[in-house]
């Protein structure tokens, strides 16, 4: 039992830090990125060429980062500008719609130009012991990633100036505006570091299998779940629902199987969804 | 205030585009019998070819799948993002009843379909229930995507898992021969057509409308908002029932991916907003204008996701209402010979 609350908490982790950046772009901007699998993946090759071309994995994984971020202010800079002139629901249909266009740009080069290339960072040494149970380095080591992550995420939105404009601006767009702070500017930021934490995921995940150049879908659908279980818009939801949903897939998988570890996982999701349609720690508009 | 009108006009730049529904039968029927007869000449072109009747059939396939989306979404605003999910259950239902059970194939076809209906309008069901938007209904469907996919596999024994479901019934029918196939699916559109066409008229068509226009004031009305909703859920989730598992005994063949979401519901989607969200006939022209598109593409292998990307992006940049709407605006605009302002900014 220790031992799947563990595996959980690893894999929830690591649900966690996928919905992070989508839930900060969503809550802030009602934007739904479609194409956030695909930054993860995008960010992925960078680092995989960068170590290609002989540059140890701590420098290209810094470039990986860098690309994620730039990846996020070219949307933010082009394709997002039309969106933010609609409202509501608008606003998030064709945001959704025009990043899904950028996912299938995106997945059709790469499958095009590099169908077989994946990422995947090797992590030597043995098992690590945590409470008697041996743990995978490269999953530890993911972790250790995720939680400082979001020990630096609730930092800046605690202590930062810039961190509670953020959040005045998902609380209150208007209200933040009359104090003088200027949404297009915060979101701007908000989709760089998105693309960083897309970036993370591809980082931390290629560090237990490969993250190959068709993961983008199904990064952006886990993304999406989390996202909504733990409320639009909050950094701890997001964390809160992962560890939730990756314990409760952790002990499914290891009592009843790993296929209906999956249906099962989706069901607590959707259920989770309709009992509470604001989130765990969602915000009711 | 603001805030509420420019939620109002902006939900109608996907949701609105028909405003005015004429109630002659003839104005239904006239349009269906042109665009069915244009249909039914193709085999007359590419007869010949069975890769191009195999196409074509897919096609008017993805014209039914298109329809009843346009049922549920176009109509009444439920983003419905399992109908490939849907016209699975009818696909693999068919074919479990027909082969497994062995019930005829025409009682299989309708058992399936009745499936189909019953999950959708439950799905409808629960979404009314709580009041879930469209972004919040898209997420539920969603994953009952997922669990669908991974029940397909997981149940490998019942449905072929990977390696997918081979039909023995029907197999010496003329549902396998080169040109009957197309007629039957042609058949199915029209019907549907005159369905969604006939939906649209009746008292079901105004509430329709009325709570896609404002569903505050549609209640007001005495609209009865949810039941609308679940109605319209089960009529498409119908539609695309029968029209899988219709597809998988013309194919004889089906595997989780013919009615994979990648392949089914992004699809269907690209179409649906290319031809116009809530137009009749939209439908219609996205899934033509896609198939031939796919066919003079298809040699370039896996770039055609690109240039699908590029394509719907300028789409939707360039007209958001999707082409009908947009023409029919135009014309409407240049017949009264004065500017008129756009009713969607």
């Amino acid at each position: 039992m220790t031992a799947n609350i563990l595996d959980g908490i690893v894999l929830g982790l690591q649900y966690g830090l996928l919905a992070a950046g989508l839930t900060l772009v969503y809550g802030l901007g009602g934007v739904l990125n479609l194409a956030y699998g695909q930054m993860a993946v995008v960010s992925a090759m960078v680092v995989a060429f960068a170590m290609e071309a002989g540059i140890p994995a701590v420098p290209a994984v810094i470039l990986g980062l860098i690309g994620g971020g730039l990846f996020g202010l070219v949307l933010d800079s082009t394709l997002l500008r039309p969106v933010y002139r609609l409202q509501g629901e608008a606003r998030v249909l064709l945001s959704l719609l025009l990043s899904l266009g950028v996912a299938f740009i995106v997945d059709g080069f790469l499958n095009w130009r590099f169908p077989l290339r994946a990422l995947s960072l090797t992590i030597t040494g043995g098992p690590v012991e945590v409470l008697g149970v041996p743990m995978r380095r490269g999953s530890m080591w993911a972790s250790a990633i995720a939680l400082v992550t979001f020990g630096g995420l609730f930092a800046f939105f605690r202590f930062t100036a810039l961190g509670k404009a953020v959040r005045s601006v998902i609380e209150d767009e208007e209200g933040a505006k009359l104090v003088g702070i200027d949404p297009r500017r915060i979101l701007r930021l908000i989709l760089i570091l998105s693309g960083v934490l897309a970036a993370l995921v591809a980082v931390t995940q290629s560090m237990s299998r490969p993250v190959n150049v068709a993961a983008g879908f199904s990064i952006t659908v886990f993304a999406i779940i989390v996202t909504v279980v733990g409320g639009l818009g909050s950094a701890p939801g997001a964390f809160l629902a992962g560890i939730i949903l990756g314990i409760v897939s952790s002990i499914a998988a290891s009592s009843i199987g790993t296929f209906l570890s999956l249906v099962i996982l989706l069901v607590v999701a959707a259920v989770t969804i309709l009992l509470r349609p604001a989130g765990l720690l969602g915000v009711r508009e | 205030m603001t805030q509420r009108l420019a939620d109002a006009t902006g939900t109608s730049t996907i949701g609105g585009a028909e405003r005015h529904v004429s109630r002659s039968l003839r104005a239904l029927f006239l349009p269906v019998a042109v665009v069915g007869t244009l249909l039914a000449l193709i085999p007359l072109q590419v007869g010949d070819s069975r890769v191009l009747m195999g196409v074509s059939v897919l096609g008017l396939a993805f014209a039914c799948y298109a329809i009843g989306f346009n049922v549920i979404f176009g109509s009444t605003g439920q983003l419905f993002l399992c109908v490939g999910a849907l016209a699975g259950i009818g696909g693999y239902g068919a074919a479990i009843f027909a082969d497994t059970v062995g019930l005829p194939l025409v009682v299989s076809i309708l058992l399936a379909t009745l499936c189909s209906a019953f999950t959708g309008g439950l799905l409808s069901w629960v979404a009314v229930r709580r009041s879930l938007g469209v972004i919040f209904t898209g997420i539920i469907t969603l994953i009952f995507s997922l669990v669908y996919e991974s029940l397909l596999l997981g149940l490998g024994e019942l449905t072929g898992g990977e390696n997918g479901f081979l039909l023995k019934t029907g197999a010496d029918s003329f549902l396998r021969e080169q040109i009957p196939p197309y007629y039957v699916m042609l058949g199915l559109v029209l019907v549907f057509l005159v369905v969604h066409g006939l939906m649209r008229r009746s008292h079901v068509g105004w509430a329709f409308r009325a709570l896609r226009d404002d569903e505050v004031a549609a209640e007001l009305a005495g609209v009865d908002v949810a039941r609308y909703r679940v109605y319209a859920a089960l009529v498409g989730s119908a539609m695309l029932g029968m029209a899988g598992a219709t597809y998988a005994f013309t194919e004889g063949r089906i595997s989780p991916t013919t009615y994979g979401f990648a392949q089914v519901d992004v699809v269907a989607l690209v179409m649906l907003a290319f031809g116009g969200i809530g137009a009749l006939f939209g439908p219609i022209l996205g899934a033509v204008t896609f198939t031939i598109i796919d066919e003079l593409l298809v040699d370039l292998g896996q770039l055609r996701v690109l240039v699908y990307g590029a394509l719907v992006i300028t789409l939707f940049l360039w007209i958001p209402r999707g082409v009908i709407p947009t023409v029919r605006s135009m014309l409407q605009r240049r017949r009264r010979g004065s500017p008129e302002p756009a009713d969607n900014p």
